[in-house]
Parts: structure tokens; C-alpha cells; sequence
């Protein structure tokens, strides 16, 4: 006897919660995301002790070779040429937003002397706060060497 | 007699909202940065018309060389043994200035060191401590010891105020 052919159920993959993941995702990286004003990769020293930085504040990055960006929190950072005019930019920064910390983003092994002038511009100019940005100090001790 | 109609289901199209969303994520992906948004605060004085003179002799003086090495007035030193050095000396005089006076050739990496070493102690009950000696303690009760007083002069205001 012959069977009667069988009919298949059709298979189908369940995608409805695809959107609901995807948008879970979204709502996290949406949380999360800061748009940096500056992005000047550099290494920066390593500390035990860190503070949480402002979210709204002026960045001085310094690379190794000594090139110097500024923003004020606002804008992208640009470069200047020397760091006289990190003076010219810090008495702007002070005289628009008085309060506004600035965080120093400079290479660890960047010349004391770069980072002396730096912090001297921003005594003169009246900067109340200074965040030197640095990564954590795994226990090890990684980063210090003398 | 009704006529029985055959209506096909209403349903909104979500088909697509999956792509639509997953493009989202990509782009998000894509332009967010994990920044490193942590570091050292350090409030600078107010700059004054007649700022106090500090003497060297009422002060404590950590020199950090160009290569690296620490000397502690006059002594060179290892980082992790400063706060030993400082403690009979602060204990006596809480007040007493830490001066960080890093050579010009220097590593910016090498005060951030000291900087570091400096801000994890704290006077407690008269007594100078590391936060990891005293894990006792909350850390609103840590906040409420007195910090050392460290300063971190610029070469223009050594040279103009030092003699």
C-alpha cells in the first residue's frame, strides 16, 4: 500500500525579538557613548589614585614628540604651534567658562619641561582645576619604570 | 444569508525593523571610543600678587632626576619609601610643604609617580597612613583625614620666589 505523502510543516526561524535585542543594544551604546573632542593617541602615565573627569571640560593633549592640541570642550581639538599659546587659549577658556576644569592628557614620556610651561600658562590664566589623565596602575606595578 | 468573507490578517511590517536596528548598532560600533576619563585632580593656588614665600629649610624637597632617580632632601630615595620618610616629619608638622620639583629633562611619567605615592596618604589620628594600611576604614571616613600638602612649583616660580 502506498502512504499518502507527507505534508512538512514549513520551518521558520522566530525573528521577532531580533528588534528588541537590537534596540537593547542600541539603548546601551547610546548610554554610554561620548564623543571625544580629542582623540590624540597617546600613552599616558599610570596612576593607583583616579578621579572620575568631568564630563563637560577643556582638554591639552600632549604627544611624545611635544605637538600640543587644545579644545575648550566644545569644539574638536586643534593643534597649536608652541605652548605659548596654550596661554593665549587658557585666558579665553577662563574668561568664557570660569569654572571649567582643564585635563591634561600628555604623554608619560613626554619632557617635564613641556608639561612645566603647560601648567605655568594655566597658573597665569587663573585654571582652578587640572585633571592629569592617566590609566590604572595594575598591581603588578606595569607602566613605571624609574 | 451572510456571506462568510475571507479577510486577509492586518499586521504592521516589522521585518525590517531588525536591519534598521542593527545598522544603528553598527554605526554606534563604529564611532564610539572607551576613553580613558580618569586621572589625578590637582587644584592650583590662585595666582597672587604676593604669593607666601616658602623657604626650602621649613619644607620637605623631592627632586626627580632625568633618570628617573628620587632624591628626598638630598637622599635619593625609592618612591615606595617616601611616606615612610615623611611621617615622623608630618606627624610633628602637619603643615609642612611637600615640594615636587621635577628636572626640566625629566619624565612627565616620574612626578605623576610621586604625585600618585603622595595622594594616597593621609594623616589620620596624628598619624601619616597609606589607604591600603588602613582598609578599615570607609572611605568617608578616609575623606575626612587631612591631606599632605604638596605643591608642585613651575621653574618661573622657583625662579622667582626661591632665593
Amino acid at each position: 500500500m502506498r502512504l499518502k505523502a507527507r505534508h512538512d510543516q514549513k520551518g521558520v526561524i522566530p525573528t521577532a525579538s531580533m528588534a528588541d535585542i537590537a534596540f537593547l543594544l542600541i539603548v546601551f551604546f547610546m548610554v554610554t557613548i561620548t564623543f571625544e573632542k580629542d582623540k590624540t593617541q597617546v600613552a599616558l602615565p599610570k596612576t593607583e589614585l583616579r578621579f572620575e573627569v568631568p564630563k563637560v571640560a577643556a582638554y591639552i593633549s600632549v604627544t611624545e614628540q611635544g605637538q600640543i592640541r587644545v579644545t575648550d570642550g566644545e569644539a574638536m581639538s586643534t593643534p597649536v604651534p608652541s605652548v605659548d599659546e596654550v596661554g593665549a587659549f587658557a585666558a579665553d577658556l577662563v574668561r568664557k567658562y570660569p569654572t571649567r576644569p582643564v585635563v591634561l592628557k600628555a604623554d608619560g614620556d613626554v619632557q617635564y619641561q613641556q608639561v612645566d610651561r603647560i601648567l605655568d600658562e594655566l597658573k597665569q590664566a587663573n585654571v582652578e582645576l587640572i585633571y592629569l589623565l592617566s590609566e590604572q596602575k595594575t598591581v603588578d606595578g606595569d607602566g613605571q619604570s624609574g | 444569508m451572510r456571506l462568510k468573507q475571507n479577510r486577509p490578517d492586518e499586521e504592521i511590517p516589522t521585518s525590517s525593523m531588525a536591519d534598521i536596528a542593527f545598522l544603528l548598532i553598527v554605526y554606534f560600533m563604529v564611532t564610539t571610543t572607551f576613553a580613558a576619563t580618569r586621572g589625578l585632580d590637582f587644584s592650583l593656588p590662585k595666582e597672587d600678587d604676593q604669593p607666601p614665600i616658602v623657604e626650602k629649610e621649613d619644607s620637605v624637597l623631592i627632586e626627580i632626576r632625568a633618570t628617573g632617580q628620587i632624591i628626598v632632601d638630598q637622599d635619593p630615595m625609592e618612591v615606595d619609601k617616601i611616606v615612610e620618610y615623611l611621617a615622623p616629619k608630618l606627624e610633628r608638622n602637619p603643615k609642612k610643604p611637600v615640594i615636587i620639583k621635577p628636572d626640566s629633562d625629566a619624565r612627565y611619567s616620574g612626578m605623576v609617580a610621586v604625585f600618585d605615592t603622595l595622594r594616597q596618604a593621609k594623616l589620620h589620628d596624628g598619624k601619616l597612613v597609606m589607604r591600603a594600611d588602613r582598609t578599615d576604614l570607609t572611605d568617608e571616613e578616609w575623606d575626612e583625614g587631612k591631606d599632605i600638602n604638596i605643591s608642585i612649583p613651575t621653574q618661573r616660580e622657583i625662579q622667582s620666589f626661591w632665593f
